[in-house]
């Protein structure tokens, strides 16, 4: 079995042109996608809650409703529990930023009265620091501006900030993860069933089944090497994503954090595998199971989030999204290298996908021919 | 002496079509067998059943004195097959390829040794697409002996070269029995079967037809000789009957070639010409050629 696995590692690295698009693709995406500078001037939601009501107010509002990047949204400022719900959301990263006016903005008397000025108060978190410092910086001159024409304060007491802090997850991070998993699973589905279409055509595989290689072992020899070889590309689409375009894997110390990524891919590959293995059993030459590979992958790609959350998908589609085999394995990955969790608490994308894994492999055994 | 292969009353369909229709026949060891028969006839399954690759529906196959049916992973250890196509690895070399095929087998020949044999030591480290055709077949050969077998089964080994190749192959193939081999293969050249087999088989639409020494199954064929005929046109009903009461065989009749085959008795032509030109036949081109293993061959193959 280890004569065969070299021999299959041996032909990979042989076939320069099959390796080289097989490591490519997902690395032109990884490249893409880093070349998009996600961290900059992205649009985000600014949530204002209005405490004064007045003129001022609603000139505030409107000057910061001109900011391209910035969407207001009004919150109910009396409501229970509206704050906190903001807040959560903002540690979340579902809102940008939390704008809190208070009564004084409009009624001078008032602080005249209390001879100090209740600041208008930012909230934000720590995840994008560029675009805080821009809304900071268009926040405060827009008080300022407002405020000119009452009585002169210090400008450092008309605005304060609050900082939350949340850990820096950046879309690049979850982008990067899912063209992890879509290398893994493009490489692993079109790499077998064109390999195994071509032996038949060529008529190797007959030509093993008349020696006394137990069959057992020439799978094994087929998916020990292409496992090394998603390992392999897992290293290569992370260090391209880490080192050259800035991505992060989240954990302490990290490289625990790599092995679980490692575990994760394993488990991911051998699901996509055995979908090879079963195409190629249908695929009449190494075209069509490279077309038939493409068909599966592709649609996959989109509806198992691998670029976008698939909340977001039309109609039934997020369920459709549930039921595809890369979805368990981005979740997994996600949790793993960007939430930090250790590998166990991942068990339920786990099951799934060693579900997924036992029952593609029983439909490969059946289904699989050797001429 | 020892059976290599031997074959009885083995029953092969696919749905309505009888592949092979109780076929029964036997290789001696030490010998090369040929297995003839026309495209279709059952040889390529016939060698699949024995090469493992097929369960039969009846019958029994005994190969090396092991049971086909319950030793085939001892069978395989001790056989080496070459099948038609190429059928090896584009990506490993000749060399790579034949350890590769070594290491699955309990008894090995080193590859360099095996590519000596087959005349293609220089050429080790080239991989199969850089072959020329005659080159391919005699590396599938040398794969075909990876595991030093007791029978060789080697299917169209010839198929497609040119006659230098063809002859370099079969002496191969000589020298492959001469190490004690068993080889059977299969040819549709009956020239080079009645030449360099110890005995065959010729089986068509599944059923033995005749089996022996290529000699003896020559000499059943009542004539010695045959006279080929190239008329300028189809022969009349009248004048191949005419014909046929001169010779031996019935004529075999293809457009306007006609061939008549006869005793090793000078009369016989002479009263032949005369036949020819009393029914006023004419003749474009006229032919006498020994009978051949060819002869045998389509004279049993014909119905």
């Amino acid at each position: 079995m280890l004569a065969i696995t070299l021999a299959n590692l041996k032909m990979m690295a042989r076939n320069r042109q099959g390796l080289f698009w097989a490591l490519l693709f997902p690395l032109l995406l990884v490249v893409v996608f880093g070349l998009f500078d996600f961290r900059g001037v992205s649009p985000t939601r600014l949530a204002v809650a209005d405490y004064s009501g007045g003129p001022k107010a609603e000139l505030l509002r409107e000057h910061l409703s001109t900011v391209a990047f910035l969407e207001l949204e009004d919150l109910d400022a009396e409501a229970i529990g509206s704050l906190e719900e903001a807040r959560q959301r903002l540690t979340d990263g579902d809102l940008g930023y939390l704008l809190l006016i208070p009564v004084g903005l409009d009624d001078p008397a008032a602080e005249n009265r209390s001879r100090t000025v209740a600041p208008v108060t930012l909230i934000y978190s720590t995840r994008n620091p560029e675009r805080n410092q821009l809304v900071e910086g268009a926040v405060h001159s827009l008080v300022i501006e407002l405020r000119s024409a009452g009585l002169p304060v210090l400008p450092g007491n008309l605005v304060t900030s609050e900082v939350i802090e949340s850990p820096e997850v950046d879309y690049f991070d979850t982008v990067l993860l899912g063209l992890l998993g879509l290398g893994i699973m493009t490489n692993s589905i079109i790499s077998i069933a064109v390999r195994i279409s071509t032996y038949r055509n060529q008529q190797v595989l007959k030509r093993l089944l008349v020696t006394p290689l137990p069959v057992w072992k020439f799978f094994a020899g087929e998916i020990v090497a292409h496992l090394l070889l998603a390992l392999v590309q897992a290293l290569i689409i992370l260090a391209v994503g880490v080192f050259v375009f800035g991505g992060d894997i989240h954990g302490n110390p990290v490289f625990i954090q790599l092995v679980w990524v490692g575990i994760i891919v394993l488990l991911g590959a051998v699901v996509f595998l055995n979908i090879g293995f079963i195409l190629s059993a249908w695929a009449r030459n190494p075209a069509a199971a490279s077309g038939m590979g493409n068909a599966i992958a592709l649609p996959m790609m989109f509806l198992a989030g691998t670029f976008f959350s698939t909340a977001s998908l039309p109609w039934l589609l997020p369920y459709a999204s549930l039921a595809l085999p890369l979805t368990p394995m981005l979740d997994a990955l996600r949790e793993v290298a960007i939430n930090s969790s250790p590998l166990w608490e991942t068990w339920p994308q786990l099951i799934a996908l060693a579900a997924w894994a036992a029952a593609t492999a029983a439909v490969a055994v059946r289904v699989f021919r050797f001429s | 002496m020892p059976l290599a292969l031997q074959v009885e009353e083995l029953v092969k369909r696919y749905g309505d079509v009888v592949a092979v229709d109780h076929l029964s026949f036997s290789v001696k060891r030490g010998e090369i067998f040929g297995l003839l028969g026309p495209n279709g006839a059952g040889k390529t399954t016939t060698l699949e059943i024995v090469e493992g690759l097929q369960q039969p529906d009846s019958g029994r196959v005994t190969v090396l004195g092991l049971d086909s049916a319950t030793r085939s992973r001892e069978i395989k250890d001790r056989t080496g097959v070459q099948l038609q196509a190429s059928s090896y690895y584009e990506y490993l070399t000749l060399r790579e390829i034949l350890s590769l095929l070594g290491s699955f087998y309990a008894r090995r020949l080193p590859p360099v040794e095996l590519l000596e044999l087959v005349g293609l030591a220089d050429k080790a480290r080239r991989r199969i697409r850089q072959l020329s055709g005659g080159e391919q077949q005699r590396f599938a050969l040398a794969a075909s002996l990876v595991n030093d077998p007791e029978l060789v089964i080697l299917d169209e080994p010839t198929t497609g070269l040119d006659p230098v190749s063809r002859r370099d192959l079969w002496a191969l193939v000589r020298q492959v029995r001469d190490r004690g081999a068993t080889v059977i293969v299969t040819t549709h050249y009956m020239e080079e079967a009645e030449e360099h087999c110890d005995r065959l088989a010729i089986i068509n639409h599944g059923r033995l037809l005749a089996s022996g020494a290529p000699r003896d199954l020559i000499n059943r064929i009542e004539a010695s000789y045959a006279v080929r005929l190239v008329t300028a046109g189809p022969l009349t009903g009248e004048q191949l009957e005419a014909l046929g009461r001169r010779v031996e065989a019935a004529p075999i009749v293809n457009e306007n070639t006609c061939l008549l085959r006869l005793h090793n008795d000078p009369t016989g032509l002479q009263n032949l010409l005369d036949e020819v030109g009393r029914t006023g036949v004419v003749l474009e081109q006229l032919e006498i050629t020994p009978v051949t293993l060819e002869d045998v061959f389509i004279e049993l193959t014909r119905t």
